[in-house]
């Protein structure tokens, strides 16, 4: 199924602060605060099943704080994550499979999201991806920002930062915006705009590289950089721990390439150690500690040429809904 | 243990005492607020406690105050110790919260969290004892927002 986000949800009912009190019976056994620490342990999956239970269990299941704690749970949560994976951007079909099931090299077959589009464009791109919220475009105008784990969407037309400033998603389409920017113009520097103020600034790289490749990546809620030596025997992942802080870059790992240089930046990291990345048209596991890469077995994804590339976004299970802007 | 440990008295609500090493009993954090306070006198009532749930939570206290016990061992005990019914575990979660005990709270509603998936709405409607206050045009409204997460 899939939705737009805007004529949904039953009025009437709705409860608005304070003009109506639940009943205990709505409530059931436990407080609250008791019922909040059990749900936000829940898969968004099952979250919108629970919907059904109460008006009282629906609007808390609903509610921004909720979705705000909920989030911040997910994001502890390897089992809370997925790899979106899109083999051509020819085709609109998106697969996705879960983050642990790539750790634990247990997926059985990529599963098919449909296109969140009600036309569906003839191509597909995805933007990028930043707490759950993804952005995809058609390569023309038409930019959708998509929250798979929710199945729902909405369209940004003409893309205005002014219109939107004040959009907490669009964080994570500005951010992607600047990537994109970036690797069509291979120049040195990452440069920035802040999407509340509309300022370009420049983000200092962690050292003075030459001529050689740089990608750029998050892990987790940090930039991190992928820099190829001059060689492209081998690159440098860095990370900056904090925001603009040029001391604050850190040598996360330095990887060798296994035949090429077609290494992504760290999509994920497990326990501290082991770091999930795409190379080429397959997932990797790369073990920092050993310097070892696996490959996870993705059996209904197939490598037909080359060529091919695959384009991974790995997105975290959020309960919000893309047409509300303020919701954190 | 030295000569110096002192025993405290806990009182549940249905009128039963524990006697419990002060040491094991600060475990939550409400007592030991008390004991820090020095508001103590000889007996603490429990108020929202009863006996059945008590011997649940000093069991565990217990054990997990054991000297030199392994981490597998605790995660056997800890194993074993959630599999209860889910009114024992809804208690406990309220027992836990009330005498501010975070490692056991987070422990059980993580029990829960793991048992409710995939269980259907009529069936946590029972569970957590909850009156279904939707008319059935409202709920089946609901399921079809969400068609998909029913599959």
């Amino acid at each position: 199924m899939k939705s737009e986000a805007s004529h949904r949800r039953p009025k009437g009912w709705e409860l608005r602060k304070g003009t109506e009190i639940p009943s205990k019976d709505s409530m059931g056994s436990l407080p609250e605060e008791l019922i909040i620490a059990i749900l936000v342990r829940v898969p968004v999956k099952y979250l919108l099943q629970f919907k059904c239970v109460s008006k009282y269990w629906f609007n808390l299941i609903s509610s921004p704080e909720f979705v705000k704690t909920h989030l911040s749970f997910s994001a502890k949560d390897y089992t809370r994550h997925i790899s979106l994976l899109q083999l051509d951007t020819q085709y609109t079909n998106i697969k996705y499979c879960s983050v642990s099931s790539l750790f634990h090299n247990s997926v059985n077959e990529a599963l098919d999201l449909d296109c969140p589009m009600n036309n569906p464009p003839q191509c597909l791109y995805i933007l990028g991806s930043v707490n759950g919220l993804v952005c995809l475009s058609d390569g023309f105008d038409g930019l959708v920002i998509w929250n798979p784990s929710i199945r729902k969407f909405n369209k940004v037309f003409d893309y205005v930062p002014t219109q939107i400033h004040e959009c907490w998603s669009i964080y994570g389409f500005g951010y992607d915006e600047v990537h994109h920017d970036y690797k069509h113009r291979h120049c040195w520097g990452i440069t920035s705009i802040d999407l509340v103020d509309e300022k370009w600034g420049k983000v200092e790289l962690p050292s003075d590289n030459k001529e050689g490749g740089l990608k750029l990546g998050l892990l987790g809620s940090d930039l991190s950089v992928l820099c190829n030596n001059d060689e492209r025997t081998h690159s440098d992942v860095w990370v900056m721990k904090e925001y603009g802080v040029k001391a604050s870059w850190t040598k996360l790992y330095t990887i060798t390439y296994p035949e090429n240089y077609n290494l992504s930046p760290p999509l994920f990291m497990y326990n501290k150690g082991e770091i999930l990345l795409a190379f080429k048209s397959t997932f990797a596991i790369y073990n920092p500690k050993n310097d070892s890469i696996t490959y996870p077995e993705v059996p209904n994804v197939e490598v037909t040429s080359i060529y091919e590339y695959m384009d991974v976004e790995l997105c975290i299970e959020r309960l919000v809904c893309p047409d509300l802007p303020n919701e954190d | 243990m030295s000569s110096s440990t002192k025993f405290l008295t806990l009182k549940t609500c249905d009128d039963k005492k524990f006697v419990l090493d002060e040491a094991i009993a600060v475990r939550s954090q409400t007592i030991k607020n008390m004991v820090e306070d020095d508001c103590v006198s000889n007996v603490i009532p429990l108020p929202n406690v009863n006996s059945k749930t008590m011997t649940k939570v000093i069991e565990y206290w217990k054990k997990h105050s054991e000297e030199g016990v392994s981490k597998d061992v605790l995660m056997d005990f800890d194993k074993a110790f959630v599999k209860v019914h889910h009114s024992i575990l809804h208690a406990l979660i309220l027992a836990a919260n009330f005498l501010n005990d975070k490692e056991i709270l987070d422990m059980m509603c993580q029990e829960v969290a793991d048992r409710i998936k995939g269980k259907t709405p009529e069936e946590i409607r029972k569970e957590f004892d909850i009156k279904n206050d939707f008319t059935p045009e409202e709920e089946e409204e609901i399921r079809k927002e969400n068609a998909w997460a029913f599959e």
